[in-house]
């Protein structure tokens, strides 16, 4: 007689944003076996990147690879085609690239803990968290000129400047989501029916976080020193007070604890930014055709995003690569849901904050 | 008496598929069953179960893999249904238009009854885009009470019955062009 | 920087299980560049762990109907870039079937350079 049942989750369902199918293999309560579908939002970008656009277009072209961290693949792609280039950009553009990296990461952040919230079934931390979450799009509206997909960066610095009365607004907005942050803090770490439902659930080891090359929070939460804004020179990281945040027990938890020292960190980086914007040109023209090959790499919201571009001094690249976190983490979260209730698995799912338009481009 | 149907109105739930979008629109969506758009004042409500829904986003250029389940979903909701094209790719193909692994645009698979543009699309214009759907509903629901005819004229051309069998000829007319 | 290193896919397997210290290393993903006459080449990419800028890659030049050799023994998580190589270039490789992100009967190579 068979012991297993298989049940499915997806494509469509109510707890996932994305489709993405789920093939769990119970063994009464306890999940034995994961299988997994990534495919269904697969559209072909990097062939039509050496196809279909020339080398300018395609920095607005891959930032629709992902709605949630576009801002992530456009600046990686421009970095490699700087650097294939080989022009220097102003020190102003520098640090309004990192302004709009952070707001895009404290964004996607809250959007993670509020679905976190809401697959453990607490409805109300979800609204309010997405509530608070406005003020941060209303942030990137002001400065860019759309919430969602706003194409800032291009290659030779970024394309619209802040003034100071915009910076003081922002600088008031965004004091006021630290307060918000620091009471989730609160709610985290001391609400009892939360801690039920993430406190020892979903461990990854920290010697499992390295054989399986978890990348972002998920491995900071498990010990990992691996962020990718330490590791790079490019943007001036340690100039503006990144710290990296860490972890050791590795449950869902230590994940969500990662995530609100992130989102305060953030608002520090972004207070430090605006507070000391340096003066000058936010567009340096940059002339020449790319030429040559190079492997970049920059910290999206999930973890490490890489991108190699494949170049022959004309105006059509020969090859761009990209590789997104959610795609080599996809290992590391079948070896969590193995074990686990088939309760948690919604849960444990949030906690990984999957992004399957980015996994499958 | 008093009459309470002027202000008696139906609460369309809606069913959300992603069909190859960018999530970009799908965060919107969110944003806007959240606090500051709350779509849930019009009695919007997001459901998982297409058999319990009335009106249909799609985001997405609709990709290969996606097709049969965006059909199922459509075939599985009740009458009267509408449905919405969320964001510009979903529209016309938009930036995806003639990648390998993707139709253009959602009017290839089902008839579409609110085209809303944007890269995002922005919660405002989804809200309004989700109140002509509404409009767009009930005079469904009405059409639908009319007693259902066999045989009808041919002047009628955007009646219900029209549009289901438009629905059931789905796929017929993309094996032509068969792209690599 | 970045730092090159030419492998063959017979001794492949021996100079990663050399290479690979799972603590100092992460893999950062499978790559395949196409070539012109019909020659594809695979990178292995890494990076280390808390050091500025250091990435190394090991490559081989093969042809399409080579069977590229699998890691998974020596690196659990590159199983998932072997996967999309198969569905992207219509290569071989050892242990991974067709199917993540293309239909398993689909004829599609979309990043092929291969003329037949």
């Amino acid at each position: 007689m068979k012991k297993t049942i298989n049940i499915p989750i997806g494509s469509q369902h109510i707890a996932l944003l994305e489709p993405v199918r789920f093939k769990f293999e119970c063994e009464n309560e306890k999940i034995v076996g994961v299988d997994s579908d990534v495919g269904f939002v697969h559209r072909g970008i990097e062939k039509a990147c050496t196809t279909k656009f020339k080398y300018d277009a395609i920095g607005y072209v891959v930032a629709r690879v992902c709605g949630l961290c576009a801002i992530t693949h456009s600046m990686t792609y421009t970095a490699s085609i700087e650097k294939l280039i080989g022009g220097e950009i102003t020190q102003k553009a520098k640090y309004l690239r990192i302004l709009l990296l952070e707001l895009d990461r404290i964004h996607s952040h809250m959007l993670c803990l509020s679905h976190t919230c809401e697959n453990a079934g607490f409805e109300a931390m979800f609204m309010r968290i997405m509530g608070d979450r406005e003020d941060i799009m209303e942030i990137q509206e002001l400065i860019t000129g759309n919430r969602v997909q706003f194409d800032y960066i291009s290659i030779g610095g970024v394309n619209r400047d802040i003034d100071a009365a915009l910076a003081k607004k922002i600088l008031s907005k965004l004091e006021l989501v630290r307060q918000k942050v620091l009471g989730y803090m609160d709610e985290f770490t001391n609400n009892w029916s939360l801690s039920l439902k993430f406190k020892g659930v979903g461990i990854l080891t920290l010697d499992d976080a390295y054989r399986f090359n978890a990348i972002g929070p998920l491995a900071r939460a498990s010990g990992v020193q691996a962020d990718v804004r330490n590791e790079i020179d490019y943007l001036p990281y340690n100039e503006i007070g990144f710290k990296m945040q860490k972890h050791t027990e590795g449950d869902i938890n230590a994940r969500n604890l990662i995530r609100l020292n992130e989102l305060l960190n953030s608002i520090e980086m972004c207070n430090n930014i605006l507070e000391g914007l340096p003066e000058g040109e936010i567009f340096t023209k940059l002339r020449g055709k790319p030429n040559g090959e190079s492997v970049v790499r920059f910290e999206a919201p999930r973890g490490e995003l890489m991108y190699y571009v494949k170049a022959n001094g004309s105006a059509m690249l020969e090859r761009v690569r990209i590789k997104t976190p959610t795609f080599s983490s996809i290992p590391a979260f079948s070896h969590i849901f193995t074990g686990a209730n088939y309760a948690d698995a919604p849960a444990i799912l949030a906690s990984f904050d999957p992004c399957l338009s980015c996994t499958a481009k | 008496m008093f009459d309470f149907k002027p202000i008696r109105k139906k609460s369309p739930w809606i069913l959300h598929y992603n069909a190859g979008s960018c999530n970009g629109c799908d965060i919107e969506i969110l944003a806007c069953l959240s606090p500051k758009y709350d779509i849930e004042r019009f009695g919007v409500i997001n459901t998982g179960n297409p058999k319990q829904s009335d009106v249909f986003l799609v985001t997405g250029p609709v990709t290969f893999r996606s097709r049969e389940r965006l059909i199922e979903l459509y075939t599985q909701m009740p009458e009267p249904k509408v449905v919405m094209a969320v964001g510009s790719c979903t529209c016309t193909g938009g930036v995806f238009r003639d990648m390998y692994n993707v139709e253009n645009g959602l009017d290839r698979y089902i008839p579409v009854d609110v085209y809303v543009p944007g890269c995002a699309s922005s919660p405002e214009l989804i809200i309004d885009g989700l109140v002509k759907a509404l409009e767009i509903l009930e005079s469904k629901t009405k059409e639908i009470e009319k007693p259902f005819k066999l045989f009808r004229e041919a002047s009628l051309d955007n009646t219900i019955v029209n549009r289901r069998n438009s629905a059931l000829k789905v796929g017929e007319d993309t094996t032509d062009d068969e792209k690599n | 920087m970045m730092k090159k290193i030419e492998t063959s896919i017979d001794t492949l397997k021996k100079d990663i299980k050399e290479f690979y210290d799972y603590k100092k290393w992460h893999f950062l993903t499978l790559n395949g560049v196409a070539l012109e006459d019909d020659m594809l080449e695979i990178q292995w990419i890494f990076s280390e762990y808390e050091v500025k800028n250091k990435i190394v890659v090991y490559y081989a030049h093969i042809k399409y109907d080579e069977l590229i050799p699998s890691i998974v023994e020596i690196i659990p998580s590159a199983i998932i870039s072997q996967r999309e190589i198969v569905d992207m270039f219509g290569v071989e490789v050892e242990g991974s079937q067709k199917g993540l992100y293309l239909d398993e009967d689909s004829q599609q190579k979309p990043l092929s350079g291969c003329s037949i």
